[in-house]
This record gives structure tokens, C-alpha cells and sequence, in this order.
């Protein structure tokens, strides 16, 4: 076994008796098990090999079940029956291994230079996916720092801390790099700190400024300062602690974010409005299954101005034919032009009906003063620049105005980042590389449930669009209602407490060991734990949450390891 | 007590265990339970528990229990001049050789009326503290003697010994390994710890 000889070996908190690779592996318990936790990281130490874990249940056992039955502390001597029962009754681990290494033999001993000889260098000695088992008897101890620092990386800008290992509070970062590399989902229950764990994240993002985000605020929660709701401290706001870098667009004209103004504004042009913009929204403005023909009329007739000669059409309007003096529609009209472009006038009335609510969008305009889609993106695109751009959705809070402006803005996106990445992939020295962007999308199950995602821009970029430079952090809290396919391209995932089965199941869906993390997961602190799984973490694990506050931005500004305070302490003893 | 003192002569022994006959004036001595010793010539000593004790009738007692009275001088010259011994019975339990324990059986029985001699504290601290406790094997092992109370004893005395000389985890240790052993056989494991868990060290 190897020791680093600063430490003093510490107690081993026990040794394997059985498993597999499969399932798990059983560690029999020499502490009493309040020493141990479920989601606890621990470190198998076998003979060359070092293996890491995560602590995924914990069972009570006994060498005959009579022992266990009956209370023998009743009929024996306390020192007796402790005897006894030290030895007959027992708590097993299950521990689930993710890693293993090579580290050698003891630099001390005798095996130790035949060992160098044959490694000269470390490579071929990083942590790897475990892929066999650790002998019997060999020993588990809990992880410690060095432990920590070697699977998860040291705390840096780009190691970014999110918390801290539930045991020992030591720091747990998350890789910001391979975060953004793919796209990652942020869950939870509703009131679990789900959106706390959003803004950690984004503070990260935003400090670490290798990717842009473009977070599609929703509830207006991200942009200024924030009263939580259930300490009633203020909440920083991202603005408010980076006003350099973000951005907050505000949609509609004179739009007010918390009472603050919003940056700039945005406004749709009505010709930015495409067909299948509409089609997405068929539940929300309960569509006919007729719309797609009519909207396609409507295109053949206007292209790209259709919404607005759609718009200013009078449904029902009926003039008199001054040849025959009867009631025929007036040539403004909806029928008429319906009539002329062979379509279904009930249709094409139904549907100028129902998107009336759309006509009176205060936010979609004929000829909006600027191009604030293009100005966004060129925010986002300008590495230059390092901005981040927060829309916040102000008053326009439903479904519709998020559905319709979010697809909006990220089929623009998607354009745009193709066109780039085609360009620098073609010629590298001409065209300069793209800025990756992260799309923050909350509520996400609205945009990318069963029915939607075929329909919108998201399930492309979940699925493709990593390689052209755009991934997505999805927010929700019914992952079960996110389609499988896209949450089966998640990379990263941060959850925090799940009640509901199927949201679990969907959370850990396509993931190794995901019977031994379920429990993990529904057994998580309501509050400020979380479980971190996936690619940008190298093995599950479950973590206390960083403070969102303001010592934190103090830390982020002073790139200071964080490090355990009297707050802290104080928090643990007294909850 | 000072030294070693003789409590009998061998009657008849197997390489497991032998019956000592005594005297009746000499049974204040051995107690059951005890630790005792049997020096061959060759100098190896063989170690054994005490764990019968038996004193058998014989045609003189039959006809004095029926009788009205037994007088005081009968009493004492039955019991010190009777022709019939105490036996002592006794399962070897390991042995030493040029000064080295053994937990294990001794490579040979001794022989006739060679003489036991009971053991001194510091005899009783080298034997039960060497090694890792092979010896309780001999009495586990045994199914027709009375394990838990033979251990019981046993306990109570080494243990005293071991707390007097200063090692008070002896006893733990021995419950812990009698546990280990056992631990597979539920009632003969009650019964050892609720043995023991009448031994009284105080």
C-alpha cells in the first residue's frame, strides 16, 4: 500500500469482501457506519493499484441471522455483547468503482526502482475507467485531499469549484472546458437551489469567459440582483457583479427588468417570423391539423413578408359586389385571398384567429428601429468582445412569448455558428475559430418535450450542433419530460434533489451504474446538495453546494482556493 | 503460593488428555478449571486444564452412608487413609520444549504415575499469552466435556493473572477469538458468552 509519508495513514474505513465490476463492490465496514455517507468518494488501495469510488448504499448484515434477531445486549454483559456483536454484526458498502490507477509500490521499498524502471515517466499512469476489480481484503479509506485534487483537478478558473465533498468539505471542481464541450442539464425540484447551482455555473462560465452564454431568462431571476425566497438575502445578479461582460436584453420595447433598463431591447421584426415558427406552436395556440398547408399558401403568396400581409388581412370583412349587390369578402380579407390561393377559408380564418394572439405581440413590429437579433448575436459571436447576453423575458412571461422567441433566436444561432465553423473549417487561416457558445435554456421540458424537439432548433443542437461550436445548459425540472434522445446526448449533469421516479430515471439515463446512483439521487438533502455525474466529472459524486453570495465573488475575483470558514463550520454544526 | 505444588500421580493418559489420581486430604488444591503442568524426563512439559474432578466410591463408604452415624475419626481416616483416588481428569491443551510454547498436542503422553504439579501465574501468563489463542482449539474441540463452563473458569483464573501482571485486554482478546470461533454455531456461542459473562474479575 502506498501512504504518502506526509500523512499519516489513517484508518482505513474498511476492506473489500466481494463484488463485481457489474454491480458493485461490498466493502465491509471497521468504522461505525455514521462515519460513512451515501455519495461519500472513497479511494480501494490494492497492491499497485489505487481505485475510486463512489459510496452507493449501505446494508446492515450478520454472520447468522439469530444474532441479528435477537437482542443479545439484553442477556450478555455490555463488554461481551460488544465483542459479539463486533464481529457478527456488520455494515457492508456497496462502493460503485468509476477510476483506477497505477501508482506502484512504495518508493521505500525493494519492488520500487524495478517499478520506475519499467514507468519511467507518469503517462500511462493517469486515472482510468475502472475496468477490473480490487483484490479481497484490500483496504477503503475515505478520499482525502490529494485524492480529491487528483481526480477532479486543483481549483482554478478552469477547474471551477461547485462544492464541496460532504465528509471532509474538501473542494469539488467542475471541468469548465469539457463542460461546454457538450451539453449539460441542470435539474432538481422545484425549490431544491436548482437555479442557485445555475448561477454558480454561470458565474464560472462568465469568469472563466472561454465559452460566450446566452441565457434565455425566463423568470428575470439571473440578470439583477434577486431577493431568495426563502432567506430573503439579497441574491447577486450576474449583471450587477459582472456589468462589463453582460448584457441584459430586455424583450419588447421599453422593457423593465426589476425595475432596472434592460442594456438594449429586443424586438422582432414580423418578417424574421418564418412557417415553421408557427407549426412549433401548434399545442400552445391549438392549431388545426391544416395550418401547415394554409401557412405554406401564405408563404407562396407573401415569402418572408407573409406574417405582416397575414396581419393586416380583416377577418370576416365582406363588401358588397357592386355588379351582382351581393355580400362577397372585401379584397382585405382573409377569405378572399384564401379563395385566390386555393385554401380553405375556414382554415385560413381559424388560423388568422388564433394568431391574433401573436399579432398583438407588442415585441413583434413591422420595422423595429435596429436588428437586435443580429446585434445579439454579434455579442455572442465577438471573441473580442467577451460579452454574455441575458433576455430576460421582462412581462412576456408565457409559454408562447419563451417558445416563439427562444426557437427564434436559436435558429438564428444555429445559422450563424454553422456558416462560421463551415468557414474556419474550410479555411483555418482565413476565418478565425468560432466562440463556443453555451444556450441556457430554462423550463427546458417546454421547448424540448416529445412533441417539441423534432420541431425546434434545441434538439439539433443538443444532438449535432457540439460540432459546430454551440451546446446547451438545459434547466428543468422534469427532466422525464425532456425527449430521450436529448437527454441522452447530456454530457454533464447536476442534479439536485428528484422525488418523482421517472424524473430520476431520466436523469441518469444512458449512465454506468445507474441502479446504484438512484438511490444516491432520491436520497439527496432537499437543500443545497447536489450529485454531479457525467463527462466534465470524472466519477459521480455527491457535493454541497457552493454559497451563491457575495464572498463568492469575492473568491472568484481573488482566485483564491476556497477554503472552509467559520460560517461553514457553523452551518454544519447547527444546520 | 510460592511454587509449583503436586496435586497427583498420572493414572492412565492418551496423547489428548490423562486422568491424575489424588489423595482426598490433597483436593484443596486443584481446582477445576486450573492449569496444570506434567515434566517429562526429556525435560518437555506438557501443559493441561483441569476439567473433571471425580471421586469414586468404594464398599467401605457404601455401608458407612448407611449407618446411624459416622464419627469424627471415621471421617478423617476415610479421607486420608482411603485407597481409592480422587480423579483428576485433564485435556491437554499444548507444551513446551527448550522454552518454547506450543499450542499444540504434545508428541507424546507422559507416562505413569509422573507427576502434575499445578501452574504458577507467571507459567499460566507465558502459556495463554503466547500465540494467537490455538489452544482453545483442544477444549472446542471436546464436545462431551462442559465447554462453557471449562472456559468460563478458565477465563476467570488466566485472566486475573493477566490483570494482576499487567495486561487487562486478555480477557477481550480471548472472548474475541472464542467469537471468531464460533461465531458459526449460535447456541454453543451463547452459551460460552453467557459463561462468561458470569466470570467476575473483580
Amino acid at each position: 500500500m502506498t501512504y504518502n509519508p506526509e500523512n499519516a495513514p489513517e484508518k482505513p474505513l474498511g476492506y473489500v469482501v466481494g463484488g463485481s465490476l457489474k454491480d458493485s463492490l461490498s466493502v465491509r465496514l471497521t468504522v461505525p457506519p455514521q462515519e460513512v455517507k451515501e455519495g461519500s468518494f472513497v479511494v480501494i488501495e490494492s497492491g499497485d493499484w489505487r481505485f475510486y469510488g463512489t459510496v452507493t448504499d449501505l446494508q446492515l448484515g450478520s454472520t447468522n441471522p439469530r444474532f441479528a434477531d435477537e437482542q443479545s445486549e439484553n442477556r450478555l454483559p455490555p463488554q461481551v455483547a460488544r465483542l459479539l456483536h463486533g464481529q457478527t454484526l456488520f455494515t457492508n458498502l456497496q462502493v460503485l468503482p468509476a477510476l483506477m490507477q497505477e501508482v506502484g509500490p512504495d518508493p521505500a521499498s525493494p519492488e520500487y526502482d524495478h517499478w520506475r524502471s519499467q514507468h519511467p515517466d507518469d503517462s500511462g499512469l493517469q486515472p482510468q475507467p475502472v475496468k477490473t476489480v480490487p483484490a479481497h481484503h484490500a483496504l477503503v479509506r475515505g478520499a482525502r485531499a490529494e485524492d480529491v485534487a487528483n481526480i477532479f483537478g486543483e481549483p482554478s478558473p478552469r477547474n471551477f469549484v461547485i462544492g464541496y465533498t460532504r465528509e471532509q468539505n474538501l473542494p469539488i471542481p467542475l471541468d469548465l472546458e469539457k463542460f461546454v464541450q457538450r451539453s449539460s442539464g441542470i435539474f432538481g425540484a422545484t425549490g431544491t437551489g436548482k437555479s442557485f447551482l445555475t448561477r454558480l455555473l454561470l458565474a464560472g462560465l462568465i469568469e472563466y469567459n472561454k465559452a460566450a452564454t446566452l441565457v434565455f431568462d425566463m423568470h428575470n431571476e439571473y440578470a439583477y440582483d434577486d431577493i431568495a425566497s426563502d432567506t430573503k438575502e439579497v441574491v447577486p445578479g450576474l449583471k450587477t457583479r459582472f456589468p462589463g461582460r453582460v448584457r441584459v436584453v430586455g424583450l419588447g420595447a421599453g422593457a423593465s427588468i426589476r425595475g432596472q433598463s434592460p442594456d438594449f431591447t429586443l424586438t422582432l421584426a414580423e418578417s424574421d417570423i418564418l412557417p415553421e415558427d408557427i407549426e412549433m406552436l401548434t399545442r400552445e395556440l391549438n392549431l388545426r391539423e391544416t395550418t401547415p398547408a394554409t401557412l405554406e399558401a401564405l408563404w407562396q403568396s407573401f415569402g418572408r413578408n407573409w406574417f405582416s400581409e397575414f396581419k393586416k388581412m380583416r377577418n370576416g370583412a365582406m363588401e358588397e359586389d357592386p355588379e351582382t349587390g351581393k355580400k362577397v369578402p372585401a379584397a382585405d380579407s382573409v377569405a378572399f385571398w384564401a379563395n385566390h390561393a386555393g385554401v380553405n377559408v375556414m382554415a385560413a380564418e381559424g388560423l388568422h384567429q388564433k394568431l391574433t394572439r401573436l399579432f398583438n405581440k407588442p415585441y413583434i413590429v413591422p420595422n423595429p428601429p435596429q436588428d437586435s437579433l443580429a446585434e445579439i448575436i454579434k455579442l455572442l459571436v465577438d471573441k473580442d468582445q467577451n460579452k454574455h447576453v441575458i433576455l430576460s423575458f421582462g412581462d412576456h412571461e408565457t409559454d408562447l412569448d419563451y417558445l416563439l422567441v427562444t426557437n427564434l433566436i436559436t435558429r438564428r444561432i444555429r445559422e450563424e455558428w454553422e456558416k462560421r465553423t463551415n468557414a474556419y473549417r474550410s479555411h483555418p487561416q482565413n476565418n478565425p475559430e468560432p466562440r463556443p457558445l453555451v444556450v441556457v435554456i430554462e423550463e427546458a421540458h417546454k421547448l424540448l418535450n416529445r412533441e417539441m424537439a423534432a420541431q425546434t432548433a434545441f434538439a439539433a443542437i443538443a444532438r449535432e450542433m457540439r460540432k459546430y461550436y454551440v451546446t446547451l445548459l438545459i434547466v428543468d425540472q422534469r427532466p422525464s419530460q425532456i425527449y430521450d434522445e436529448v437527454m441522452s446526448q447530456l454530457g454533464t449533469r447536476v442534479s439536485a434533489w428528484l422525488g418523482d421516479e421517472a424524473d430520476i430515471s431520466a436523469v441518469l439515463s444512458g449512465l454506468a451504474g445507474r441502479d446504484a446512483l438512484r438511490g444516491m439521487l432520491a436520497r439527496l438533502q432537499p437543500k443545497e446538495e447536489a450529485l454531479l455525474l457525467g463527462w466534465g466529472v470524472s466519477l459521480p459524486i455527491v457535493v454541497r453546494s457552493r454559497r451563491y453570495d457575495l464572498r463568492f465573488f469575492e473568491e472568484l475575483r481573488g482566485a483564491q482556493p476556497p477554503s472552509r470558514s467559520a460560517d461553514d463550520a457553523i452551518r454544519e454544526l447547527f444546520g | 503460593m510460592t511454587a509449583s505444588l503436586q496435586i497427583g500421580r498420572l493414572l492412565r493418559s492418551t496423547t489428548s488428555d490423562c486422568v491424575i489420581g489424588c489423595r482426598a486430604s490433597e483436593l484443596n488444591v486443584p481446582v477445576f478449571g486450573g492449569m496444570v503442568r506434567i515434566p517429562l524426563a526429556d525435560g518437555t512439559q506438557i501443559y493441561g486444564l483441569i476439567h473433571n474432578i471425580q471421586i469414586e466410591d468404594d464398599g467401605l463408604i457404601r455401608q458407612l452412608i448407611t449407618s446411624d452415624n459416622v464419627s469424627e475419626d471415621v471421617l478423617l481416616d476415610n479421607r486420608n487413609n482411603r485407597n481409592v483416588p480422587v480423579e483428576i481428569g485433564v485435556i491437554f491443551v499444548g507444551y513446551a520444549q527448550n522454552g518454547r510454547i506450543s499450542h499444540l498436542l504434545p508428541p507424546r503422553p507422559p507416562l505413569s504415575l509422573d507427576e502434575i504439579f499445578t501452574c504458577m501465574p507467571p507459567e499460566v501468563i507465558a502459556f495463554t499469552g503466547s500465540g494467537r489463542f490455538g489452544y482453545l482449539r483442544h477444549i472446542l474441540r471436546a464436545e462431551d466435556l462442559p465447554q462453557a463452563e471449562l472456559l468460563a473458569a478458565h477465563i476467570q483464573q488466566a485472566g486475573q493473572m493477566h490483570h494482576a501482571h499487567g495486561s487487562p485486554g486478555w480477557v477481550e482478546a480471548v472472548t474475541r477469538e472464542l467469537v471468531t470461533l464460533l461465531r458459526d454455531d449460535y447456541d454453543r456461542l451463547m452459551s460460552v458468552l453467557s459463561a462468561i459473562g458470569d466470570v467476575n474479575l473483580s
